[in-house]
């Protein structure tokens, strides 16, 4: 069985690569040393604790929260409306708008937020965690956009003339049959976009003026050596809520999968 | 065939056309179809079935023209207003929900209590010989249920008419033959008219009251079963349904409809009206003869009005039948006759000198 022993290798030490440094993660936030070194000095609690009393912390992720659930919510709804046009109905100038509604996904993030700075102080717009929200549905439309097109277009068009020919009007049938089919790719949308926002760094520091977000909070504790330690207790405990929301989701995920028949073709993107 | 001639007409097509693009789909349909008749819309792959179908259903808009259901016109009617209700090619069988839930989807909007519902659902599951399978998972039935499940589901609202889009082509051929009679059967039992497309010329054949045949988007012939099979009205419909020997011929006369024709082998031969289908400009005239209105002589055999001796040429056994191969004696022409043997007799080897029998009032003339 070992005939590529190359490529196993290689994809040992790729995965390694990929998952070593979030294993320190929690081995230094767990360690009781305010030095991030070998060897290990003991085992302590405190990092936890002094990231816990932090109240700019709770600052930042109220709002992080808020700009992630909002851009998810946002961007989502957006990209159901963007893929189920595209993908159903014919309309003049198609091609060249959804490759508009595309175009973020491929523009250099920083490009991004340096001209929404421009506009948005032109026009005289204060900067708030609404603007930040503005720029994260700009970048995450195009990621809800792509995963609904395909949960759109794997749905059977019959479907919903059956529903159509069985009395329903097309607002009951988008309720009935629709909705719910696409109900995974819109959890996958949700999520994606979601996770996208919360770690978003540069749109975040240029539109956020100085508000507290997560990401940039971070950043900023790392100029002071003695908050790394907290901060990586924090960051042992966002690797360790990602995982368990994306079990969730994956679960709800084949659950849906499982209740309609379908086939499994992989992960949420 | 139950079917009797002066029911009212529950559809009817006055000059439909319809374009996708530039391609014009439905070129001229006129005709009309039955209350409480059996009938199919029969063609090859892409001849516009489904596009005639869908614009009963509603669910394609016509470009000039109209569709007319019991005498109304259904131009401003949308599919969920129609008094029509389809099977379609896929089932569409809602993947997320129960066999029951499938069932009584068409129900919502009804008035009628819960339990009266839940009852109407499990009449209509024992109509199409699902009964309690209602709490099933719909995604988990075989593709016989399935259909059956899509069957019960638009029969439950009683439409004035059913549309089937060739409901059987997804399934094996014994399953095929079978849910065929199941459809006769339950057709007969609810009276509805059931209008189904299928490219399939023997399921037409032994399902429909009347059979419209379409090539290119117009209907060529519609008629009843018989009538399309002995009497074609032309060479593409007499070479789509069943097997027909085309024989080339010279019209010799015309007095009143009646034409006589010298056809290369069998001689000459006085055609009745009924035998001669409107010229169409298709080429040399030839008369059409299908296989088994032809009998294979024993040696001493008299035939009952014409026969002509051939040599047989090629023989494909079939157990319950023989096809023959037989040229017959054209002086300059060489024509090749299939026929069916009779069953139970020894199967002939090739090169084998026959007689065969045939009848004049079996030809058709195509010109
Ligand atoms: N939505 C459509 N857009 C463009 N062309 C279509 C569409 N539906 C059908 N057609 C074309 O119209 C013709 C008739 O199609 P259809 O009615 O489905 O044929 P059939 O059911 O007899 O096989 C075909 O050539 C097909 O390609
Ligand atoms: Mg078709």
């Amino acid at each position: 069985m070992n005939r590529a022993p190359g490529l196993k290798t290689y994809a040992v030490i790729y995965l390694l690569f990929l998952y070593g440094p979030i294993l320190i993660l929690p081995l230094f936030a767990f360690n009781d040393a305010s030095i991030v070194a070998f060897p290990l000095a003991g085992f302590t609690t405190k990092w936890f604790a002094e990231m816990w009393a932090d109240p700019n912390l709770w600052k930042a992720l109220k709002n992080s929260l808020i700009i992630a659930l909002s851009t998810a919510t946002l961007s989502t709804v957006l990209g159901i409306f963007a893929a189920r046009s595209s993908v159903r109905y014919k309309w003049p100038g198609k091609p060249v708008v959804m490759g508009f509604i595309m175009l973020p996904l491929v523009l250099p993030e920083m490009i991004v937020a340096m001209s929404l700075l421009i506009v948005l102080l032109g026009i005289g717009i204060n900067l708030s965690i609404f603007t930040v929200i503005m720029g994260h549905v700009l970048m995450c439309t195009p990621f809800a956009v792509a995963i609904l097109t395909s949960a759109f277009q794997s749905l059977d068009r019959s479907l919903e003339e059956a529903a159509l020919d069985l009395g329903e009007s097309a607002a009951s049938t988008f309720r009935l049959i629709i909705l719910p089919l696409v109900m995974p790719g819109i959890l996958s949308s949700f999520l994606i976009t979601f996770t996208i926002s919360i770690d978003e760094f540069i749109v975040a520091n240029f539109l956020g003026s100085g508000q507290p977000i997560l990401s940039v909070y971070i950043f900023g504790q790392f100029r002071f050596p003695a908050k790394v330690p907290s901060m990586l207790a924090l960051g042992t405990i966002l690797v360790g809520v990602s995982v368990v929301l994306l079990a969730i989701a994956e679960y709800f995920r084949r659950r849906g999968i499982a209740r309609t028949g379908g086939k499994d073709t992989g992960g949420f993107l | 065939m139950t079917f009797s001639p002066d029911r009212p007409t529950m559809i009817e097509f006055r000059d439909v056309h319809k374009y996708y693009g530039d391609y014009h789909a439905l070129r001229g349909i006129n005709g009309t179809i039955r209350a409480g008749e059996f009938f199919s819309l029969l063609g090859p792959s892409g001849c516009g079935k489904t596009t005639l179908l869908r614009t009963i259903a509603g669910f394609e808009g016509i470009d000039n023209g109209a569709v007319l259901i019991d005498g109304k016109d259904m131009a401003k009617v949308p599919a969920n207003a129609r008094p029509t209700n389809m099977v379609f090619q896929s089932y569409a069988i809602f993947p997320h929900m129960s066999v029951a839930e499938n069932v009584g989807f068409g129900l919502r909007r009804d008035p009628r209590s819960r339990t009266e519902k839940a009852a109407a659902v499990e009449e209509a599951l024992e109509m199409v010989g699902l009964k309690g399978y209602g709490a099933r998972a719909a995604h988990a039935l075989s593709g016989g249920q399935r259909q059956r499940v899509a069957l019960a589901r638009a029969l439950i609202l009683k439409p004035k008419v059913l549309l089937l889009d060739e409901p059987l082509s997804a399934l094996d051929k014994k399953m095929r033959e079978h849910m065929q009679v199941e459809l006769i059967k339950l057709q007969r039992q609810v009276g509805i008219t059931f209008i189904l497309v299928t490219h399939d010329q023997e399921e037409a054949l032994v399902m429909s009251d009347r059979i419209a045949v379409m090539f290119e988007g117009q209907i060529a012939q519609l008629a009843d079963p018989e009538t399309l099979y002995r009497r074609p009205n032309g060479r593409k419909v007499a070479d789509f349904i069943g097997t027909m020997n085309f024989i080339p011929c010279q019209i010799l006369s015309e007095t009143g409809g009646r034409i006589e024709v010298e056809a290369k082998g069998l001689g000459r031969v006085m055609l009745d009206e009924d035998q001669v289908p409107p010229a169409r400009g298709e080429g040399e005239p030839v008369v059409g003869l299908r296989p088994e209105t032809l009998t294979m002589l024993y040696p001493g055999q008299e035939p009952q009005e014409r026969a002509v001796a051939g040599r047989i040429d090629e023989v494909i056994y079939f157990g319950d039948m023989t096809y023959y191969d037989v040229f017959i004696g054209g002086t300059d022409v060489e024509v090749r006759l299939s026929m069916r043997n009779v069953p139970g007799r020894p199967v002939l080897d090739v090169g084998t000198e026959v007689q065969l029998a045939w009848s004049p009032s079996a030809l058709v003339l195509f010109r």
